[in-house]
């Protein structure tokens, strides 16, 4: 079993929660790691003050933290993509990446524009064509820094594994959606992050919510797993949990370490079921042919 | 009763709704479109537009368009209105009315020359609850107004603009060089329009600017500003917020008054596309179209007029020049 760890963050100090939640899970900060890629959330312009996009903030702290204990010259790439209806150099300067790049002096990465290797993997029975963008295959530790969201009913819950889709250099992501569970799963089995640091300090619902949570493991199947019960939704639920623990990509098992899960289960906020409800109308308005009558074409 | 031809140039998300709109008006015989999207030309061709371009030129060729309403981007105004006039088309002009003072005043003179009309799209001065507001003004129940509050505080083009999907924002969303500036040339021309036509013309502006999103144009704006009338009024501009506020407040002699465009209810708003192609919450936009054609079939001087839109973009310049820098210490 894998170990999760739960920190409350006190008196904004984001950084001592991020040690202390690397403390819980006995995580040892190796004195060969030369190269560091950090992968964030970074959903369309979303200020992070919404929940839905990390925090630079936290990946300052982050950062601070990697410098203070594998060495001050560590290098440090922070990597987007690209997507369907976000431009990555957009991204980094609207989401305050590129001002925390010129005050931290890491490089920020667009996956769509670097070199990649052409790979095969397989999901069950179905292959995968996808690309490795040499920025992450380079690297010596690769850290996952999701938000915990919830999203559409085909997969429920955004966290650690959803955030690597991300990775995907291709950018019209759009076209993966039909088989997106098996798409995350592959990505996650051909990227493999070490470690999953869970920006919770701000998270969605019906409404975001400051709830000052810090989440880390080095698998991030658990870490899923954990994030969708503080979230009130059964993994059991997700298929996608189920399928990459099949796929050895972790464990739905987990050893707790820190404040209880039930703490932020409770304070947590739930979904927004007037948002849901005018999804579902807004699906079913496409469907309709109605969307041009609508406005909404 | 005499019917008129229009062309809509741009169907983006303004020029759509401009569409479906003049497709619900009698006194509109005519109705073409231009677009470089082939997708969005598909679309206006299945609500029953025939007369398609994908060239605007082509379409300002047309003997039976008697005015165009424009909808571009708004560093492409200047061509498109040049190009309007000349071809002795009426121009429905959205806002703002160009990136700046001197482009402005080569559409009005352009205009002049030609003898077409030139009407600015800003609704605000056909809202229902803004119109009351004047009216309540001029009869002086409020007395004289010595302060005014003006605010327009949304998500602009960056977020979610309908539905629940993100929508891809058009490049040049990005490039101050093409907007001619960000929130308070966007939406604070608006905002600007509207306290003008309250309050005469704008004497004095200062105004400080807000960078949160880090890029070359502001994302908010608050404008301190003196009036023709001796009001003074603070303007809000901003699209940094997925909240939407859209209102004035005044404080006169005698009374103080409130008038704000608000979304409403969203299923009602559906129900009303679906039952009348239009709804309370862009009832605004219909009245303001059918009042140009109104203009255009009686022959009649629109406003706000390109005269307006000048104003407006040079009490934007006048701001954008007076910025007021707060001490960051």
């Amino acid at each position: 079993m894998s170990l999760v760890s739960f920190v409350k963050i006190k008196n904004n100090s984001l950084k001592t929660a991020i040690l202390e939640a690397l403390s819980l899970i006995d995580y040892e900060f190796r004195k060969d790691v030369k190269k560091i890629v950090i992968k964030p959330n970074m959903c369309y312009y979303w200020d992070y003050s919404t929940g839905q996009t990390t925090d630079p903030k936290f990946t300052g702290a982050l950062i601070e933290v990697l410098r203070d204990n594998f060495s001050p010259d560590v290098s440090i790439s922070i990597v987007e993509s690209d997507a369907s209806a976000m431009k990555c150099k957009y991204a980094f300067k609207f989401l305050g990446y590129e001002k925390l790049a010129q005050n931290y002096n890491v490089n920020l990465v667009n996956l769509s524009e670097d070199k990649c290797d052409d790979v095969e993997v397989t999901v069950g029975e179905q292959l995968f064509r996808l690309m490795v963008p040499w920025t992450i295959r380079d690297a010596d530790l690769r850290i996952s820094i999701p938000k915990i969201k919830y999203t559409f009913e085909q997969i429920k819950l955004t966290c650690a594994l959803k955030n690597i889709f991300g990775c995907n250099p291709y950018p019209k992501k759009f076209k993966y959606h039909s088989r997106i569970e098996e798409v995350i799963v592959a990505l996650n089995k051909v990227m493999k992050f070490n470690l999953c640091l869970v920006d919770g300090n701000i998270v969605s619902g019906a409404k975001p919510r400051r709830i000052g949570l810090v989440m880390s493991s080095r698998d991030p199947v658990a870490t899923d797993v954990a994030a969708a019960k503080i979230a009130g939704i059964n993994p059991n639920s997700i298929r996608y949990l189920s399928l990459a623990a099949r796929e050895g990509v972790g464990n739905t098992k987990f050893i707790h370490r820190g404040i209880p899960l039930d703490y932020f289960k409770a304070i947590y906020p739930r979904k927004d079921f007037q948002k849901i409800m005018m999804g579902k109308a807004y699906g079913l308005i496409l469907k309709m042919g109605l969307s041009s009558r609508l406005g909404l074409s | 009763m005499k019917k008129v031809g229009l062309g809509i140039i741009g169907l983006g998300y303004i020029g759509k709704l401009h569409l479906r709109h003049v497709l619900k008006m009698p006194s509109v015989d005519f109705v073409a479109a231009s677009d470089l999207s082939e997708k969005a030309l598909n679309e206006a061709k299945n609500s029953g537009i025939t007369n398609t371009f994908t060239n605007y030129e082509d379409l300002l060729r047309e003997s039976e368009i008697d005015a165009v309403i424009v909808a571009l981007p708004t560093h492409l105004h200047l061509q498109c209105a040049v190009q309007a006039a000349e071809a002795g088309k009426h121009i429905f002009l959205e806002k703002p009315i160009a990136r700046n003072p001197e482009e402005a005043r080569e559409i009005v003179a352009i205009a002049q020359r030609n003898s077409v009309k030139l009407m600015m799209g800003y609704h605000l001065r056909f809202n229902h609850s803004f119109r009351e507001l004047k009216t309540r003004m001029e009869r002086g129940e409020l007395g004289e107004v010595e302060v005014a509050y003006a605010t327009f505080v949304s998500s602009g083009p960056f977020f979610h603009r309908g539905g629940h999907t993100p929508v891809r924002v058009p490049e040049w969303w990005f490039n101050k060089e093409l907007t001619g500036g960000g929130a308070l040339i966007d939406v604070g021309s608006h905002v600007i329009n509207l306290l003008r036509w309250y309050f005469g013309e704008v004497i004095d502006i200062k105004a400080c600017f807000g960078h949160r999103f880090n890029l070359d144009f502001e994302d908010s704006a608050i404008c301190f500003s003196k009036f023709e009338s001796g009001t003074s009024a603070v303007i809000t501009a901003g699209y940094f917020s997925q909240g939407f506020k859209l209102e004035v407040e005044f404080f006169g002699t005698v009374d103080h008054a409130f008038a704000q465009h608000r979304p409403g209810n969203r299923l009602i708003a559906a129900a009303q596309m679906l039952t009348t192609g239009r709804s309370n919450f862009y009832q605004a936009h219909f009245d303001e179209l059918k009042y140009f054609v109104n203009c255009l079939t009686n022959d009649l001087s629109p406003s706000p007029s390109g005269q307006d839109g000048l104003k407006d973009i040079e009490a934007i310049s006048l701001a954008y020049k007076n910025e007021l820098h707060f001490d960051e210490r």
